[in-house]
């Protein structure tokens, strides 16, 4: 009967020897959170002097939030987003800045200061003459002259004038799978290494009013007009921003 | 088949019969151990089958003071408080630089809500009354209005995920301020005691991984957080937003005409437009 007993113990041990055999063999294939390769799940949930390392790190550049400023949401990103283009002599030539909607800074541009029909003696140096619809123009960053006299007259951004490089300031704009570039009330689109003034698209937001807008009633609500372009003012991720519209 | 042969036959099934039952005796204990440790794979394999949850590694003094910050908050029944914001901009040249704003608040729980925020070229104001929040650009003298749910963390969820705007300071609104607060984040510490313009407070510092933020709460009965900052090291440049927290007032009534918007006159309605969010996009690594 003793002699059973020692048997029934023994057997009993073998068959836990040899689950405990097996345990390090299966523990050791499962996958550390931390990437660590010792037993660190107590230092996982003790308080450290760094915080931990969040499971994925992703590059940065990924994200185009329109509000900075809380926790709660903090993932949200919306769909809709206009990134200003860089520089042109900048290196960062990967970097399209999406700037919070929040955000109040002046980045004055030379298109700014476009006044339609004012007219100039001379042409700042840089400015370089083209052709559109069998019509000389001048062209300085954003904003075109036509000869009037011996002056330079401030003329509407022609559709069809073909640039080598963006207006300093310029805002991209996804339409579908087409990039829009807006500035000074011109929308240019990537053509054979250079940009050439698109047809306005109708529907899309832009971040401001091209200088010399003029406010209109359209439909007992205000609108804004530049160039034959319609621009309907509204509130996009909580600030005033302008649609264009075919009234 | 004779008499003898069929008792030979009967002793030997007899034999049979006690070595089975003798075999079966001694393996038993080993059947029950093998059974056993089957019982126990299943349970680990069962536990290794569930995804690695990590639990965020907040040290306790770090929750503690956020969770006094919390409760003193949520069971304000009202209150206002100035902030000063300045947030990192990255120019298109590459060149970075601060961008300053003012947010003057008011909250009254449940449903209520106020900000006027005001920089040198904008001058807007944000309006929650528990039916609709309200938009008025105060330079243009626009406004528009979106119908909201009845409660302040709801509409605080709507105004975000619907129409892509964060009402201001809305981390400190919620109803549970600590629970919204926590939701995601991986890890917190407690970096001891510091002044805030003049103002003894305990500095906290938590993250989400791709979100760093801080806070820093003030010692003593009143435990208001005077300092925010938070670090966006998923963006260009890794730009930090700062606000600076002063005036807080739970003494001062706020009667419901702060929060009922009136149209200024001359002001034009416009509309708001509803964004969609792309937010599960966003969680699972699409640009």
């Amino acid at each position: 009967m003793k002699s059973t007993k020692i048997s029934s113990v023994r057997n009993v041990g073998i068959g836990l020897l040899a689950l405990l055999a097996i345990l390090p063999l299966v523990y050791g294939q499962r996958p550390q959170p931390s990437g660590r390769s010792g037993p660190a799940s107590r230092d996982a949930l003790a308080p450290r002097s760094e915080p931990a390392r969040a499971p994925e790190q992703r590059s940065p550049a990924m994200v185009d939030r329109s509000n900075h400023g809380n926790i709660r949401h903090v993932d949200t990103h919306v769909v809709q987003r206009s990134a200003e283009v860089p520089h042109r002599f900048e290196q960062h030539q990967q970097i399209l800045v999406h700037h919070d909607v929040e955000v109040d800074i002046q980045r004055p541009q030379f298109w700014h200061s476009f006044d339609f029909g004012a007219r100039r003696h001379s042409l700042r140096e840089g400015c370089f003459p083209l052709w559109v619809s069998g019509l000389p123009y001048y062209y300085d960053d954003g904003i075109y002259y036509q000869q009037a006299g011996d002056d330079y007259q401030e003329v509407y951004p022609p559709v069809g004038a073909i640039v080598q490089a963006l207006p300093d300031g310029a805002i991209a704009i996804d339409v579908g799978n087409l990039t829009y570039y807006y500035a000074g009330g011109a929308f240019y689109v990537q053509q054979n290494g250079g940009f050439i003034i698109a047809a306005a698209p109708m529907g899309v937001t832009v971040p401001e009013l091209p200088p010399g807008a003029v406010q209109i009633s359209v439909n007992g609500g205000v609108a804004y007009q530049f160039n034959g372009i319609y621009y309907q003012p509204m509130f996009v991720n909580g600030v005033t921003q302008y649609m264009t519209f075919t009234p | 088949m004779t008499l003898e042969n069929t008792r030979q036959t009967q002793a030997q099934m007899k034999i049979t019969n006690r070595m089975i039952i003798r075999a079966t005796h001694c393996l038993r204990p080993a059947f029950t151990g093998a059974l056993v440790g089957l019982v126990a794979m299943s349970a680990l394999a069962a536990d290794m089958a569930k995804p690695a949850v990590v639990k965020p590694a907040i040290a306790p003094q770090a929750d503690q003071w956020l969770r006094r910050m919390s409760d003193y908050l949520a069971q304000a029944q009202f209150f206002s408080v100035n902030a000063e914001v300045w947030q990192d901009v990255q120019l298109a040249s590459g060149q970075r630089v601060q961008a300053g704003r003012t947010i003057d608040l008011q909250v009254r729980r449940p449903n209520r809500f106020h900000a006027a925020v005001h920089s040198t070229r904008r001058n807007r104001d944000l309006y929650y009354d528990g039916k609709s929040i309200t938009l008025l650009n105060r330079v243009q003298n626009f406004y528009g209005s979106i119908s909201a749910p009845a409660s302040l963390d709801e509409a605080l969820d709507a105004a975000s995920e619907r129409f892509g705007m964060a009402l201001p300071l809305e981390d400190l609104i919620v109803s549970d301020p600590y629970k919204s607060a926590m939701a995601k984040v991986t890890a917190g510490i407690h970096l001891g005691p510091v002044t805030v313009l003049g103002v003894p407070c305990e500095h906290l510092a938590f993250s989400l991984g791709l979100v760093d933020w801080q806070i820093w709460i003030e010692q003593g009965a009143r435990p208001v957080p005077r300092k925010i900052v938070i670090t966006y090291k998923d963006e260009e440049g890794t730009p930090e937003y700062t606000a600076i927290l002063s005036n807080w007032d739970f003494q001062t009534k706020l009667p419901d005409f702060l929060f009922a918007f009136e149209p200024p006159t001359g002001s034009t309605k416009i509309s708001v437009a509803e964004i969609k969010s792309k937010n599960e996009a966003h969680k699972n690594g699409v640009k």
